[in-house]
């Protein structure tokens, strides 16, 4: 078993930058904990991590359990054996093919899709295919209606029953402060500023785009975040696509988390840099990367890079965890590399009062070089913003791709985010944006601990309002959101490819719009469908991340 | 080791951007209060606004403002989710139907931005490996696709079609060299109805009959078209008479004509579903605010009831030009 005194007595004769012991004990390195009770977890978080981590980092990613994984295996194996069939039977034209198919004056051409790439698609997709793609008609609030669809051909096609199911309890949309309303301030302020700009802007933001209510929406951003200033885009992806190639080019190097999301990574692709990937969260691989980086310059030239660019998010959307932010900006600053922190997710999560993942840590803003966001999760809107120092922002209104190649936002959608931000700034005069942020927190520590106890195994940070549930096999993703949406709950699944093929998932989005009442009853009806389904997999053993092996020449370079 | 450090100590990056000298003449954006609609108000002045791509004047048009307004009460500003989480609405799906039937295609699709609508088309059906050929003046959001697709890419001279056929004729040359090849390789031509960088039209016959020849997809971009080409606002298949069935896919953005914000595709289910899963904007990005949907539908209701605005619209062009041209 660990020994507090021991670690603490190896830290203070050897801080290293990332925090962490060289007392390599394969238990205790970077806050993680073997199976400890409760109390004693937060003792050895606090010595352990010197001070860097001002609060308990608590992440864990349980193993999944041999005989699921073996389980899994086969149901895959199965499906792929009566895929192989049923494409048999298509071809052969003993069944229907019910996809859609070429013209006939075009069937000289070269097939525009190759057959095995939909493979997936056609034989295992399309079985649980109602899953996904809900139509919804009311606001996407705490409860949301939905529009029945039934299908008679197993999924192909859908009907629309015409009945409304009403009133479910919404766990699937990114709605954190419960700012998707349909009336109140926000909701008035927008109707008025509808009524005076118009809905569209019909221009890019150099030209006749920029309009009075951009201005002061970069002013109240920079504010918020504190920051020197700020930039608004019309749509979050396009934000990391466009911006990233305007900050790195050929000669530079990106080193990016395995789990990043696609606008990320298609930024750094478009931007011609060297990509190199580090294992998730794992401060021991891109210290390496880092180091190996700076001594052994670019690859065949043995030139020093230009710059290094590290891309992490605040909270990654499918696992649920917190970006190690103070290991990360000691060794930006270690190695002189910059840092562009997407906070998607965690702006207005986390954090006493909603600044993101830099307040949640206790962290100064200039510490991070560029922090980029989206108004879509917590505010309600649509749209991304990067803020930074005022020369970092100067640069990009010359030179960013959306600057001047793309519209500008919504005036109704600005007002919006003006709206709620002030809201969250108790700038509206009112404490609801502080008591909001509570009772989100309230509402994630409640349900991870329910959830946790029930004995589903769940990912990630205890702090982050995205609530991974694991389901592995195949079939039961599709039965576990059929069930709870016959019991009025929705949630969303999660299966290849945007995770691994046998960590399938069922994902979770508390949000401070739901009522203690909502949370008891659907932490009463997953236990039900977990009973049902068998889901309750934990056996309430941790692993450390660090003791996943990364191996020495792990990065996969790409150069277009 | 040591000499590790000493090399990790030594090495300085490149400031993260380079400065920009305070006389940038796009560093200072004019700002414009109030809507931007045919009289403009930029940093205080008065002028006649002939800057924005309102092209039909749908800006302030007050059905629409009160369509948005309904809708705005209906379901607040943003969908909080991607379209694959909840964040499908029931007027994403009937725009997309009314789209498809107003351009007379089997199927539409909608993205939540103009310029992601064609930079995540053409990474969906063109990979590594297939060939494109686009005309030279082909907009930034169309280069930025076909960078994103890492396909071989073949530069055509401006509306030259002798200048294609030559390029296509090198191709097919290539290909009896290396049939197999040829047999997996897609070949897509990616032309602008009405070219943003020069004002010009694509001539689309003779590119049908290329497609023909040649055994070549054409994927169409129209959004500057797309409501003003053609009798009834069609784009250019319309304006030229040609059976739209005959162009793989049409790209437009609603941010010109329609007024609102977001682009789409029509075409064929056949092309166009599959962007549902694999494209970019499409399944990793949150869809359209409902409000923005609700108003583009009442554009698009307007611009079915009036045809005659696309007449005036015409005319008003053809003086312009024949005043400015002497």
């Amino acid at each position: 078993m660990e020994r507090p005194e021991r670690s603490a007595t190896a830290l203070s004769a050897q801080p290293r930058a990332n925090g962490c012991s060289g007392a390599g004990h394969s238990t205790l390195r970077n806050g993680y904990v073997r199976g400890l009770p409760a109390s004693d977890t937060q003792i050895n978080h606090v010595v352990h991590n010197g001070g860097l981590y001002k609060r308990p980092f608590n992440e864990a990613f349980e193993e999944t359990p041999m005989l699921v994984a073996v389980l899994t295996y086969v149901g895959y194996g199965v499906l792929t054996l009566f895929g192989y069939l049923r494409d048999f039977m298509r071809q052969w034209k003993i069944e229907k093919c019910q996809n859609a198919t070429e013209r006939e004056e075009q069937k000289d051409f070269v097939p525009l899709y190759q057959d095995f790439e939909n493979f997936y698609n056609r034989n295992l997709y399309m079985r649980i295919r109602d899953s996904w793609n809900r139509p919804i008609c009311s606001v996407p609030g705490a409860k949301v209606d939905m529009m029945e669809r039934v299908s008679h051909d197993y999924n192909w096609t859908f009907t629309y029953t015409g009945r409304v199911i009403k009133d479910i309890i919404n766990m699937g949309s990114y709605n954190y402060l419960g700012f998707a309303q349909k009336a109140g301030t926000c909701q008035e302020a927008a109707a008025k500023v509808l009524s005076q700009y118009g809905a569209g802007v019909c221009s890019t933001r150099q030209e006749m785009g920029n309009l009075d209510k951009h201005e002061e929406l970069e002013k109240l951003v920079a504010r918020f975040l504190g920051v020197e200033s700020a930039m608004a885009y019309g749509m979050g992806f396009a934000t990391n696509s466009m911006n990233i190639p305007a900050l790195v080019g050929k000669g530079c190097l990106i080193l990016s988390d395995e789990l990043n999301h696609a606008s990320l990574v298609l930024g750094a692709r478009l931007s011609g840099a060297t990509i190199r990937i580090f294992k998730h969260n794992n401060m021991q691989s891109l210290e390496k990367l880092l180091k190996d980086a700076i001594v052994y310059g670019q690859p065949r030239t043995r030139r020093p890079w230009k710059k290094i660019l590290i891309l992490v998010e605040g909270i990654y959307s499918m696992e649920g965890s917190i970006v190690r932010l103070p290991e990360v900006i000691a060794l930006k600053k270690k190695y002189k590399s910059y840092l562009y922190l997407d906070e998607a997710h965690s702006i207005g999560a986390l954090g006493p009062s909603g600044r993101g993942v830099v307040e949640y840590f206790g962290l100064s803003p200039e510490d991070v070089d560029v922090m980029m966001g989206t108004f879509t999760k917590s505010f309600g809107a649509a749209g991304g913003y990067i803020g930074g120092k005022k020369e970092l922002i100067d640069y990009l209104r010359t030179y960013s791709h959306s600057a001047v190649y793309a519209t500008s936002l919504s005036p109704p959608v600005v007002e919006q985010i003006i709206t709620s931000m002030k809201c969250i700034m108790g700038e509206d005069g009112t404490t609801v944006g502080k008591a909001r942020v509570q009772q989100l927190a309230e509402n994630t520590r409640y349900f991870r601990r329910r959830l946790k106890e029930m004995g589903f195994i769940i990912y990630g940070n205890e702090d982050s309002p995205v609530v991974p549930l694991m389901l592995y096999m195949p079939a039961k993703i599709g039965a576990f959101g059929r069930e709870m949406l016959k019991r009025n709950i929705g949630v969303v699944v999660v299966g290849f490819p945007a995770t691994p093929i046998i960590e399938s998932r069922a994902r979770f989005c508390l949000s401070a719009a739901h009522t203690k009442e909502m949370l008891d009853t659907a932490l009463k009806e997953i236990n039900e469908v977990g009973d049902l389904l068998q889901l309750k997999y934990s056996r309430h053993r941790l692993v450390p991340l660090l003791d996943r092996p990364f191996d020495e020449t792990t990065y996969e370079e790409t150069e277009d | 080791v040591q000499e590790k450090e000493e090399l990790i100590e030594e090495w300085q990056p490149e400031p993260l951007v380079p400065s920009v000298p305070k006389d940038h003449p796009a560093l200072n954006y004019n700002i414009v209060s109030g809507p931007p609609t045919h009289t403009v108000t930029v940093n205080g002045k008065k002028c006649i606004n002939f800057a924005s791509f309102n092209f039909l004047g749908l800006l302030d048009n007050e059905k629409v403002k009160s369509a948005a307004q309904a809708s705005l009460k209906k379901y607040g500003v943003g969908t909080c989710g991607p379209r694959g989480f909840y964040g499908t609405f029931d007027v994403h799906l009937e725009l997309e139907e009314r789209l498809a039937e107003f351009m007379r295609t089997e199927e539409a699709i909608i993205y939540s931005y103009g310029f992601a609508t064609i930079a995540s088309a053409i990474p969906a059906y063109s990979k590594r490996g297939d060939i494109v050929f686009v005309d030279e003046a082909a907009c930034f959001a169309i280069q930025k696709g076909l960078q994103a697709s890492r396909s071989s890419i073949k530069l055509f001279k401006h509306n030259d079609m002798a200048d294609l056929e030559r390029l296509l004729k090198e191709q097919e040359t290539e290909d009896q060299k290396n049939p197999r090849k040829a047999r997996v390789t897609r070949r897509f031509i990616v032309v602008e109805g009405l070219y943003m960088n020069t004002g010009d039209v694509c001539p689309l016959p003779e590119l049908i009959k290329l497609k023909y020849k040649y055994k070549v997809r054409i994927f169409l971009e129209e959004s500057l078209s797309f409501g003003v080409l053609g009798e009834r606002g069609r784009g250019i298949t319309e304006h030229f008479g040609i059976n739209i069935d005959d162009i793989d896919l049409i790209s437009a953005n609603m941010e010109n004509s329609l007024a609102s914000i977001g682009g789409f595709c029509c075409g064929r289910s056949f092309i166009i579903d599959h962007q549902r899963l694999s494209g970019q904007g499409y399944c990793f990005s949150a869809s359209l605010p409902p409000l923005l949907a609700a108003a583009a539908i009442e554009a698009l209701n307007i611009m079915e009831d009036n045809p005659d605005i696309f007449q005036t619209l015409r005319a008003k062009c053809e003086r312009i030009h024949k005043a400015l041209q002497g």
